[in-house]
């Protein structure tokens, strides 16, 4: 994705897909997205769900950046859950087979913070889907307007570059 | 589902894989154009690049690369390259070949159009060895041995700051002390004193112990670890006697710069030298030394292409977290091509077909664990190829090991010498060559023999003014049919060491001292004894420097000895009488 593309769904998904639900989900997928190392296939397959579902899209890119922010704290926690899933003796031929069949190695799956943030998001999909859901009432019913008439976004918008480039407007 | 996101990235999927089909593979082979170039520093022609993804496969041909040094000749040639990767490797991001294809490799042929690339700086890499050579052909003297009866060392001075065997001392001797004082500093026999001081106390503390099964066995580690500090020990002082006889090795080559420092000085006083080893090396030399210096930009150049020596691929850990890492079944290198058949022709005018197979090119010789082996074989009438190589980079050091027979080759006509002093004309020769070749490292080592038979020999010896002598060397070759030429090598890669023999050498010599007599020997004799005076202090110093030092570290190692087994003799008189350390003799 390029930088003007995701800008451009950036500033979309201000005016649509705004339901609580979807900016809930959005928090949520970003959460999970958040807790991934990057540079691994589970993080790209997640990214392309988050873009390619009908998500909040701001929404999600932002708990992404906050939560990658946190990392370092949260690996506390992660990673000795992975490490644990990882050394666990019946767990062991599983992880064996995966290590040796293509294309998984590329999944980081061996990464002790990738089955541990895989984990740890599960667990925590629901409370945070849920607490996303009542921020994005409360977005939309108290912050909304105050973010679109914000001078970046006005800004972004007014842009000559986005302009040509998004043709339909956004 | 969002199909403003997923339309536009199905389109991508039908951009990408049209691209691979309509303009991957000629974009491919403009790269690779580009990229021989670059390496080659010369002009490189591909004729076709072919791709396949299923099964994923690799084929080029016509392949030319121009010679940086020859504008109208390529260094290298070839028909097809082809092979077929494992699928399973690639999505490792491996590239792993089983069986490869190599056709119509020729080198050095001839090209139509200029190999010459634009803005490429040409360098003049003048080959040391072959200069060297060249010159001590050139400067072989034989045009006033007719005034040898004059006396000609008497007014000839040697200065030892200009001979190669004193420069050659003087370096022996830093290297030498260089060496001594870090076998002085490695030989730390204060560890040994320490250890031995800890066995001691750990004797004392045994003694008071009550418990005697605990006692004995606390005896029987001690005496097995004191038997552990001397074994240390032992070894140290081998290793160090052997570093120091090694040292003191390098001696050796103070006798063959001052064989050259003689030669050089009696070519400076026109004296022809009657060492068969001069004489060779004036003949043979400089077309040896040409052939082994290619051979070795050959090896230069492969070098700096070798993979480094290290498990690099192992050692990719994660910026966060930490990785986990279970048995793999199958560890592939980078790329591997487990076989590639190969065929081609040698030689130009009347090419030599050959054909072979190498096995294990890899960029992961490590991984692999196995060597690169290359066996070739050719055969065409009377002509025999057979060459066998392996390389061994499975280990910290680099290993080469070659072997190359090739007989019943059509000598058209070669010249040894040099036209400035005496050259030989060889024509209508068979030649046969048997050669071997390792390097360990930067270390090279190897011998040649060229065997010459069926051969006309015509020596040109105008610049002989001596009559008697001119005659001497001309019916020296006359009558003559063969010849055998050999050389060793050994030094570095970058910098090797040729000794060239041949029996041609001997009839010269022969020559020589049949026709100049004792009056030759005489001057010659004068001019030796000139050098051996000049290089006598310094030889002198570095014999006694050596002797003094070896003597040094011998009474150092003694003593040590001694020390320790008079500790470990007191430890034993110490004991009960009844321990197991009563059984250890030091």
């Amino acid at each position: 994705m390029n930088p003007l593309s995701l800008i451009r769904q950036f500033i979309k998904g201000l005016t649509a897909e705004t339901t609580p639900g979807q900016i809930g989900a959005g928090i949520a997928l970003g959460f999970l997205i958040g807790l991934m190392p990057k540079a691994t296939l589970t993080a790209q397959l997640l990214i392309v769900v988050m873009m390619a579902s009908k998500v909040n899209l701001p929404m999600a890119v932002f708990t992404v950046a906050i939560v990658s922010l946190l990392n370092p704290f949260i690996d506390k926690v992660t990673d000795p859950i992975g490490y644990a899933l990882l050394t666990a003796e019946g767990l062991r031929p599983l992880w064996t087979k995966l290590y040796n069949t293509p294309v998984f190695p590329w999944t980081g799956f061996n990464n002790t913070v990738v089955p541990g943030g895989l984990v740890f998001g599960a667990a925590m999909l629901a409370p945070v889907y849920l607490g996303g859901k009542k921020f994005g009432a409360y977005y939309n019913d108290k912050l909304r307007v105050r973010v679109m008439n914000s001078k970046l976004v006005k800004s972004l918008k007014a842009s000559w570059l986005l302009d040509w480039y998004f043709k339909e407007g956004v | 589902m969002r199909w403003s996101y997923v339309a536009p990235r199905l389109t991508l999927l039908v951009l990408v894989w049209a691209f691979f089909f309509f303009a991957f593979d000629p974009l491919l082979k403009w790269g690779m154009i580009k990229g021989i170039e670059k390496a080659a520093k010369a002009k490189a022609e591909i004729a076709e690049v072919e791709t396949g993804f299923f099964p994923p496969r690799f084929k080029m041909t016509g392949v030319a690369v121009g010679d940086s040094s020859a504008e109208f000749a390529n260094v290298v040639e070839f028909t097809e390259f082809s092979f077929a990767a494992e699928g399973g490797p690639l999505l490792e991001k491996k590239l792993v070949v089983d069986e490869g294809t190599l056709t119509g490799l020729r080198f050095g042929t001839p090209r139509k159009t200029s190999a010459k690339l634009p803005f490429v700086k040409e360098e003049e890499e003048e080959s040391k060895l072959a200069a060297a050579m060249s010159a001590e052909a050139k400067n072989f003297a034989l045009d006033r041995v007719g005034d040898v009866k004059t006396d000609l060392s008497a007014d000839y001075k040697v200065e030892p700051e200009d001979l190669e065997s004193v420069k050659l001392a003087k370096e022996l001797e830093e290297s030498y002390k260089t060496n001594y004082a870090g076998l002085a500093e490695k030989f730390d026999d204060g560890k040994y004193k320490a250890d031995m001081d800890a066995l001691k106390a750990r004797y004392e503390k045994a003694k008071d112990e009550k418990n005697f099964i605990k006692q004995a066995k606390e005896y029987a580690d001690i005496a097995k670890d004191a038997k552990k500090v001397m074994d240390a020990f032992k070894k140290d002082k081998a290793a160090a006697e052997a570093a120091l006889a090694e040292a003191k090795g390098a001696f050796k080559k103070l006798e063959e710069a001052r064989r050259r420092d003689q030669a050089a000085v009696m070519a400076k006083m026109k004296l022809p030298s009657l060492d068969t080893r001069s004489i060779g090396r004036m003949l043979a030399g400089p077309m040896i030394a040409e052939k082994t210096e290619q051979l070795m930009k050959w090896m230069a150049i492969a070098k700096k292409y070798m993979p480094a020596g290290t498990k690099g691929v192992l050692k990719n850990e994660a910026p966060r977290g930490r990785e986990v890492h279970f048995p793999k079944e199958k560890t592939y290198p980078t790329v591997l091509i487990r076989k590639m058949q190969l065929t081609g022709e040698l030689g130009l005018d009347q090419p030599l077909d050959y054909s072979g197979t190498i096995e294990g090119l890899t960029t992961q010789p490590q991984v692999y664990g196995r060597p690169t082996i290359a066996a070739i074989k050719g055969a065409k009438g009377p002509r025999r190829l057979d060459f066998r190589g392996s390389l061994d980079a499975t280990g910290d050091l680099i290993r080469t090991d070659s072997r190359l027979s090739y007989s019943g080759m059509a000598i058209g006509a070669m010249s040894l010498g040099s036209p400035s002093s005496l050259s030989v004309a060889i024509t209508g020769a068979t030649g046969a060559l048997e050669a071997s070749a390792a390097t360990e490292g930067d270390k090279v080592s190897g011998k040649a023999a060229f065997r010459l038979t069926g051969a006309s020999f015509k020596p040109s010896a105008e610049n002989i003014k001596a009559a008697q002598l001119r005659s001497a060397v001309e019916s020296s070759f006359a009558g003559l049919t063969s010849a055998l030429i050999e050389a060793d090598i050994s030094g570095t890669v970058t910098k090797p060491e040729l000794s060239v023999r041949t029996d041609l050498a001997d009839n010269l010599s022969k020559a020589f001292s049949s026709a100049m007599g004792a009056e030759l020997k005489k001057a010659q004799d004068a001019a030796k004894a000139k050098v051996d005076e000049a290089l006598k202090p310094y030889q002198d110093r570095l014999d006694s420097m050596a002797s003094e030092k070896q003597a040094e570290l011998s009474n150092k190692l003694k003593a040590s000895g001694d020390r320790l087994s008079a500790e470990g003799e007191s430890l034993l008189k110490g004991s009960s009488g009844k321990s197991p350390l009563d059984r250890l003799k030091f």
